[in-house]
Formats: C-alpha cells, structure tokens, sequence
C-alpha cells in the first residue's frame, strides 16, 4: 500500500514540495495508529488465550460448547427482535416524554415527570416482575369483577410482556436525550422561526425536529446495544433468547461456565457488530447539510 | 407620502428580572421611513426591536403597526391583545445579528418555508417570489446550496430575502452586520441601501455610523433604557446636542470607525 503510494508519487511529481512533506507526515501518522491499533490487537489475543488456558486447566468443557453451541444461537434473532421493537416503541415514548417535559402545560409536564421519575426510581428487574406476574394479577381480578375483554387485555405472552418492560424503561431514560436533542437546536432557530410567524407545532415539525434528529439517531443507536445486554432479564419471563437457552442446559447438566461463556460471546459479537454500524451512523450524521 | 405612522410604540417598559431594561420608550415611524437606532451594548436598543415583534413580551406599554394594537401591562400582554401577536408579527420582517438561517434547508427552502407554511402560499408561487427575491440579493445561483456552504456576507442575504418573502411592512434588523468579517459588510449594506431606496419601511440596530449617516432619515440614540435624542443624521453625528451622545460620537471616532 505505501509502495503503491510512492511509485504515484513519482510518476508525477507534485508542483508543490510543502505538499510532499505533507503527505509524508500524515502516512507517519496513519502508519502509527495502525501499529498501535496491531499491538493493542496482540494484547487482547494473549489475553483470550490465557483464559482458555487457564479454563482448560480446570476441566472446562469445549465439546459441550460445540454441542449446543447451535441451540443458544438461535436465540440471537429473538434477541435482536425483542430489542429492535422494544427501541422502536421506547423511541415513541421518549418522544412524547420529552416533548412533555419541554411543555408548558401542567398536565403534560406532571404526566411525563411522573413516569420518567417511576421508572428510573425502580429496578428494571422489579418493572420485570410487575408487568410478567402483576399484571396477570389485575387481569385475572378483572375477569373476576366481570370484565372478561378487558381482563384478557392484561395477560400478555412472554414475548410481549419482555418488550412492554424494555419498551417502559429504556423510554423514559430515552426521555432525556430525547430532551437533550430538542434543546440542542439553538436559541436562534425558535427565534427565527417565531419572527415568520410559525406556531409552536409548525416551529416544532419543520424546524426543531429535523435539526434534533440529527443528534437523536445516534443515541438511539446507544441506547440500542445497551439494550441488546439488558434484553437478558426478559429470560425470567421465559422468552426464549440468548440467555434462558443457555440457562436451561446450564442448569440441567451444571454446565454453568460452558454455557454462559456461549451467552455472552454472542452477546459480545452482537454488540461489537452494533458498535461498527453505529460509528459509521455517527459519521453520517456528523456530515450533515453538506451539499 | 402618507404621513400616519405605521408603527406606534407608546411609554414601552421591559423588566429582565429586576432589570429595567427599557424604561417608558416612544417611537413613531412613518412608512419608508429609515430609522436607524445606535447605542452602546446594554442600552436597550436591541430589546426594544425584539419588543417591537414580540419576541420579547413587553412588560407595560402600547405597540401598533400598520393598524394593529397589542398592549401590555404588570407583565403580560392583555388577552384581549393576545389573539393578535402573530398578526403583529406577521408586519414584521427580521433579520438576526446570526442570521439564524435553517441549516437543514437549502436557500431556497429557506425562503419558500414560512410562505407556504404560514400564509398557505402555493409552492410553485412561492418559489418564483423566492427566486425574484434572490435574484435581487445577487444569490439566486446559490438557490440549492446549503447554508453552510455560503459566507457570512451571503448568509445574510438569504436572511434578508427570507424575512422579505412574508412581504412584511415594516423591516426589523438587529445589528445585521456585527457578525460578520470586515469584508463582507459592504454587500450586506449594499442590498439594504437598496430596499431603503424602494421606500421599505425599515428600523435598524447598528454600529455602522456611515451607513446611518448615509441612509437613515431618522437617528435614534438609546442610553440606560431611554431614548436620549433623536434626529435627522446629519444634525447628530455633527452637532449633537445631549452630552451622552457627543461622548458616545466620540468614543466611536476614538475607535477608528468612520462617520
């Protein structure tokens, strides 16, 4: 690659000499985080083989990871569907949460802080239980009263239950950015808007929104592989992803390192997977209004 | 020319906190009238240009343009005004010291935009008022570029032909040209002269004497919140009567500026 540089270097000979000395330097950087970037690489491939090692040493079991390797993969779909909907729907929410908080109505306001402050006061874990155990309490007691429709509304499957949970939670933390982003369009623009005579919602839709999404997108993009770990608690509802399939075999052959080693590999992969293609959005979105 | 002023300010009061930054203003202004306003920073001038639109809600006081009144008083516009404020605002053109144009539209989606949303203007109407209107501030080759990849002199513009496209009565410019490099001030002035010459009716906030002492029909002097003294250019800027404003004069010769 730096030969090839050369020989086009010398073939035409740039009329510039300030800019010969210029190339030259940025090929010593560049040569220099490759080199860097390499030696870091090499501590990470002696640190995963010390581990092995040192697994291997206390009868940890490589056959039983191929074995079932496969049954645990079959998770990640269910996996990466729960989150991409859950995100969708949290995406929804912190709209609506943020645009409350930044209101001026009392009800608004008092509706969002309410469930930005609930769902970031309590345990994830504990949402979990409320929505997988309590709410087929509510529904069960509503059948009962002689509500039948509307007892069944609150029996939900797993799959459902799990992605209303992530959904609640990860949209009120997304309230914040959310926020964050609509504050991030400058003072100026609002103004600017407000002297052609557009109302709040016209103001809100062609102006702030767009400017706002631009720094939104690729929080969300955050907000998603942080997900894609935390989407492990569904599995005490029974949906089936990464984490409850390797916990049944864990459990039932005690095969707990084998397994959860599986787990979280895949979930390693995943997430640097989501952290490549979130850079590249990050770049994207950083080059914006360029034409 | 008609003679009944088309903007009324009366006895205007704005509080910032315990701030009295404009105490008890009263302007008058006659259509195509230039009035240039000059002050140091923090005498209220560009406060009361954001009152005159309402941007800054007034604390007390009486505006009026072009037939239209809102009032204010003990802090808030009096409801039976507030049904009026965008219709206020709609006489209004301004034109910001940042020029706050919308980053994420082209130039020509920067004009079109209040147009079509605000007044319901059908596109295609709106696009050839926009180009005219860019033609005339010399940019109309720049109508599909972003405004990032324009100058400051040339964002202002944009800025200027955006504000014109409502078809305002009355153009508000708050130290249009304080943002910019030296160089690029001429041709933001240049295209403002020209509106002056079009009998725009026109208030301007700014630092550039010559250009006041060249186009204004009227100078204001504001200090501490009031108007000190006003008068055609030519009797402030060479015999100014308030000690205030001969200090103010000076300190601007001192400075290097040119009058």
């Amino acid at each position: 690659m730096v030969e090839e540089q050369e020989t086009i270097q010398q073939s035409a000979p740039s009329p510039d000499p300030d800019l010969e000395v210029g190339l030259a330097l940025v090929r010593r950087a560049k040569r220099q985080r490759l080199i860097e970037t390499i030696k870091i690489g090499i501590v990470w491939v002696f640190l995963v083989a010390l581990l092995t090692l040192g697994l291997l040493q206390l009868r940890f079991d490589p056959g039983y990871v191929f074995q079932h390797f496969g049954f645990v993969l079959e998770g990640v779909l269910t996996t990466i569907g729960v989150s991409l909907a859950s995100i969708a729907i949290a995406s929804v929410l912190a709209l609506f949460g943020a645009l409350g908080r930044l209101s001026r109505n009392p009800i608004a306001q008092g509706i969002s802080g309410f469930y930005v402050s609930v769902i970031r006061g309590t345990p994830l874990l504990i949402q979990i239980y409320f929505i997988y155990l309590g709410l087929p309490q509510i529904g069960q007691q509503l059948i009962q009263m002689g509500h039948p429709k509307l007892g069944e509304l609150f029996t939900l499957s797993e799959i459902q239950s799990g992605i209303l949970a992530l959904s609640l939670n990860y949209g009120a933390y997304m309230t914040e950015v959310f926020r964050a982003g609509l504050q991030s369009v400058g003072h100026g623009q609002r103004e600017a808007a407000a002297a052609l005579g557009m109302n709040r919602a016209q103001m809100l839709r062609r102006i702030i929104l767009p400017q706002a999404i631009r720094v939104i997108i690729p929080a969300i993009g955050n907000q998603f592989i942080a997900m894609q770990k935390d989407s492990a608690l569904v599995s005490v509802m029974g949906v089936w992803e990464i984490t409850f399939r390797a916990n049944r075999f864990a459990r039932k052959d005690s095969k707990f390192i084998e397994m959860f080693l599986v787990a979280a590999t895949l979930y390693w992969i995943l997430t640097i997977i989501s952290s490549w293609l979130q850079s590249r959005l990050e770049r994207r979105m950083a080059r914006a209004y360029e034409r | 020319m008609n003679d009944k002023p088309i903007v009324r300010v009366h006895n205007l009061h704005k509080w910032f906190g315990l701030l009295h930054v404009l105490r008890g203003i009263s302007l008058e202004v006659k259509p195509s009238e230039v009035v240039v306003i000059i002050g140091r920073s923090g005498s209220g001038k560009s406060t009361l240009l954001r009152c005159i639109n309402l941007l800054e809600e007034p604390t007390s006081g009486h505006i009026e343009i072009d037939g239209i009144v809102v009032e204010a008083a003990e802090g808030t516009i009096l409801p039976e005004c507030r049904g009026r404020m965008r219709e206020l605002r709609l006489k209004t053109g301004m034109v910001f010291q940042e020029f706050n144009l919308f980053p994420h539209m082209t130039v020509l989606e920067n004009v079109i935009e209040a147009p079509v949303l605000v007044k319901g203007i059908p596109r295609e109407q709106a696009i050839a008022k926009a180009e005219e209107l860019l033609a005339k501030v010399g940019l109309l080759d720049k109508r599909d570029e972003h405004p990032i990849r324009l100058s400051g002199g040339q964002r202002q513009r944009v800025a200027i032909a955006r504000a014109l496209a409502m078809e305002p009565k009355v153009m508000l410019f708050d130290e249009p040209t304080s943002a910019l490099d030296p160089e690029l001030i001429g041709e933001v002035l240049a295209v403002m002269k020209e509106l002056a010459q079009e009998g725009m009716t026109m208030i301007i906030v700014s630092h550039e004497m010559g250009f006041a002492h060249e186009v204004a029909d009227r100078v204001i002097f504001m200090e501490g919140g009031v108007v000190v003294e006003e008068g055609p250019p030519d009797q402030i800027f060479t015999d100014p009567q308030d000690p205030r404003t001969r200090q103010f004069l000076r300190r601007i010769i001192e400075s290097g500026r040119t009058i």
